[in-house]
């Protein structure tokens, strides 16, 4: 289990985190959603014990994180964002080593190395120099080196960036079965798609803070069953915003000049509604977008702005 | 224990498939080596020899003995003589062959006998210096000799080159010894200044110097064993400092940060890959080295593990400088900044030997110059067990310090944030 409670880290001036809270629970995959810079590999810097918080407190299977470092560190696998493998060193060398680094010798390292190839699909690979392989079988080694020794908790940090898509499928259930046989499962990434298929939970990070936490059936309540609807053009006087907000079901996201993000209940058939308020407030319409509510529409709606931004 | 055995076993193979690494590492102070010893002169080899061909066109008693002057007792040492003839010899020295041509016209002897002009000619080989100046000193000594001859006895000499009065065959035997007995009694009288010589040269060794001085050795190989060795051990330390910026760029460091046995022990496992890789270069180039210089096989082991502490020592040195760079490049360029003055004013390029006083008194100074000055009196078996002992103190502790330094450098730089 992870808990984290109010935990800040300040870098001089800059607040990177600002009061994060969240408990990520055993046998359960819990994800941190947000855009680059959000803060997520702050936090998951933090969990590891390679940043020191500025404030608050972190805990790993009731280890705190700077009080007890190594037996929290000992509890944990990490699989950095980064491909940290030794490249003249082989794929079996590299797993055993860095098993060997959480103390696994002998019989039983060579038993979970021998596993851990198979299960990454890289048997055939396993004696040759990683250098030579391609980035999707170093990305599958980078993964296999973060649980060879079978830690109760693991920290991934956007594991399928630069991922082939057959790579990401299999990388993916390996991390369902992980969290299946009891793992506490922390993952990071800024693609929903992932996000809302994989995760148990979620927190939705936004410049250091969480602006939404939950189950994903409880964030898409949030949103309720409202559609985003995302104009482009040109949008000016509050008339047209005054016009816009006496609609019933409608709710203004973001507005400014060139680009209007309204929430609309059933908004296909608005449409006609919408676009008539908004010429008749002198406003021109050149594109429109239509989204169903998702993760993706309620980051919008908290924040104003796209994900990927 | 286990962690840090399992580290350094790892780097030892990391450096073990870098080849070409190892050879810079080690290859550059050998090509420097051989350029250097070439220079210098290395062990002592077959004395050089002047190779005179002589065109004797006089053939008489005289010129004869002027070819065996060239070449008998000492002189012989240097020199050594071949008749030939005027043809031969020019085109033996064209081709090379030959430190010098010399010409004896005819009528050398009669010369000689009456102090009139004669003309010597010495061709030399221009592909040589010293030697030919050797073979025209020489000759310049004859000269000088005849001249002192004729002040001496010359109306005797004169006489002689006459041939004998009357038409006789022969000089009477009174003409003979009563000539014999003169030469005999100027000798005697000129033995005080002759012999022994007024002016003798011998070989003297070097002032005593303070103890803080190293013995000098002559043997150009055994100045430049300890200072190639020196060498390959600060550019291994220059590139084993930037181990852990290699590490980072893998993004190998922040997994190894973060694993249960973290900074201390990782520091103490790369200490420990610097040492075993110090070791094994060391011992191929001690053992060439001993084996080469024929040295006493007895003084290897303690100097085999000064080398090896002496490098891991320079190698803390480097990583925590380059701990300080904000980047690899940085880093890199800051080695070497701290590189290459070290070499050359620690000894580790010049020998302290060749090094004018100022010079050497800053070697002292210097970690690779102090680290030298010991290896060269451990290897000569001049350092007395206590001294010796205070000495590896010394050196173990400077890298405990610094190592200290470099793991809490380390965690300020690549985590804590």
């Amino acid at each position: 289990m992870i808990q984290v409670e109010g935990l800040r880290k300040q870098y001089g001036d800059f607040q990177a985190v600002k009061g994060i809270s969240f408990t990520a629970e055993p046998g359960a995959i819990f994800g941190l959603l947000g855009p680059n810079g959000a803060g997520k590999s702050t936090t998951i810097g933090c969990i590891s014990g390679l940043l020191e918080p500025s404030a608050g407190r972190v805990t790993v299977m009731g280890h705190d994180v700077v009080g007890d470092g190594p037996a929290s560190r000992r509890e944990l696998g990490i699989v950095p964002q980064e491909i940290a493998v030794y490249e003249d060193l082989s794929a079996r060398e590299n797993l055993a080593y860095w098993g060997a680094a959480y103390g696994l010798r002998g019989a039983a390292l060579r038993a979970r190395v021998d596993a851990i190839l198979e299960q990454v699909g890289l048997s055939d690979r396993a004696k040759g120099a990683v250098k030579k392989f391609s980035g999707g079988m170093k990305r599958r080694l980078n993964f296999g080196c973060g649980i060879v020794h079978e830690p109760r908790v693991l920290l991934l940090d956007e594991p399928t960036v630069g991922v082939d898509p057959q790579s990401r499928v299999h990388l993916l259930d390996h991390v369902r079965a992980l969290a299946a046989s009891g793992a506490c499962v922390l993952y990071t990434t800024h693609y929903l798609e992932e996000a809302e298929v994989l995760c148990d939970r979620l927190a939705i990070v936004d410049e250091g803070v969480i602006i939404a936490m939950g189950t994903l059936a409880e964030l898409r309540a949030q949103l309720g069953e409202k559609d985003l609807l995302r104009l482009g053009g040109r949008f000016d006087g509050e008339a047209a915003l005054g016009a816009l907000a006496a609609l019933p079901g409608l709710e203004i996201v973001q507005a400014d000049a060139e680009t209007l993000t309204l929430a609309v209940a059933g908004a296909t058939g608005r449409l006609p509604e919408i676009f008539r308020v908004l010429e008749g407030a002198g406003c021109e319409v050149r594109e429109t977008t239509l989204r169903q509510p998702s993760l993706e529409s309620l980051f919008i709606k908290l924040t104003g702005k796209e994900l990927r931004e | 224990m286990g962690f840090i055995w399992i580290t350094a076993l790892k780097d030892l193979r990391r450096f073990w498939r870098q080849p070409l690494t190892l050879a810079v590492w080690v290859g550059i102070p050998l090509m420097v080596g051989v350029l250097m010893i070439s220079l210098f002169g290395g062990r002592e080899g077959p004395r050089p020899q002047a190779y005179v061909l002589v065109a004797d066109e006089d053939d008489s008693f005289l010129s004869g003995a002027l070819v065996g002057m060239l070449s008998q007792e000492a002189a012989g040492d240097y020199v050594r003589a071949e008749r030939v003839t005027r043809e031969v010899g020019r085109a033996r020295i064209e081709k090379g062959d030959g430190t010098a041509l010399l010409i004896i016209p005819a009528g050398f002897g009669e010369a000689v006998l009456r102090e009139d002009s004669c003309t010597l000619r010495l061709i030399t080989n221009p592909s040589q210096v010293i030697l030919p100046r050797i073979v025209e000193e020489g000759l310049s000594i004859v000269a000088d000799g005849s001249f002192y001859a004729h002040r001496l006895v010359g109306e005797d000499l004169r006489r002689f080159a006459d041939g004998p009065p009357g038409g006789a065959n022969v000089f009477a035997d009174s003409t003979v010894a009563e000539f014999s007995v003169r030469v005999n009694r100027l000798s005697d009288r000129l033995a005080h200044y002759l012999n022994p010589p007024l002016i003798t040269m011998e070989d003297a060794p070097p002032p005593e110097e303070d103890a803080e001085t190293e013995s000098v050795t002559t043997n150009a190989g055994m100045i430049f064993l300890p200072t190639l060795l020196f060498m390959a051990l600060l550019f291994m330390a220059q590139g084993l400092g930037n181990e852990y910026w290699e590490e980072d760029r893998l993004n190998t460091l922040r997994r190894v940060l973060v694993s249960p046995r973290g900074v201390p022990a990782f520091v103490g496992a790369k200490l420990l890959a610097a040492f075993a890789l110090m070791l094994c270069v060391s011992l191929i180039a001690l053992a060439a080295g001993y084996a080469y210089l024929r040295l006493d096989w007895s003084t290897l082991p303690p100097v085999l593990l000064w080398a090896g502490c002496a490098g891991t020592a320079l190698t803390t040195l480097f990583t925590l400088l380059q701990l300080f760079a904000a980047s690899q490049r940085a880093a890199h360029i800051l080695g070497m900044s701290l590189l290459f003055p070290l070499m050359f004013l620690g000894g580790s390029f010049f020998p302290v030997e060749v090094m004018p006083d100022w010079m050497a008194a800053v070697t002292r100074w210097t970690p690779n110059g102090w680290a030298l000055m010991w290896f060269k009196r451990i290897m000569l078996a001049e350092a007395g067990p206590g001294p010796l002992a205070a000495a590896f103190a010394a050196l173990l502790a400077g890298t405990l310090v610094l190592a200290i330094i470099c793991g809490w450098r380390l965690r300020r730089r690549f985590a804590r944030g």
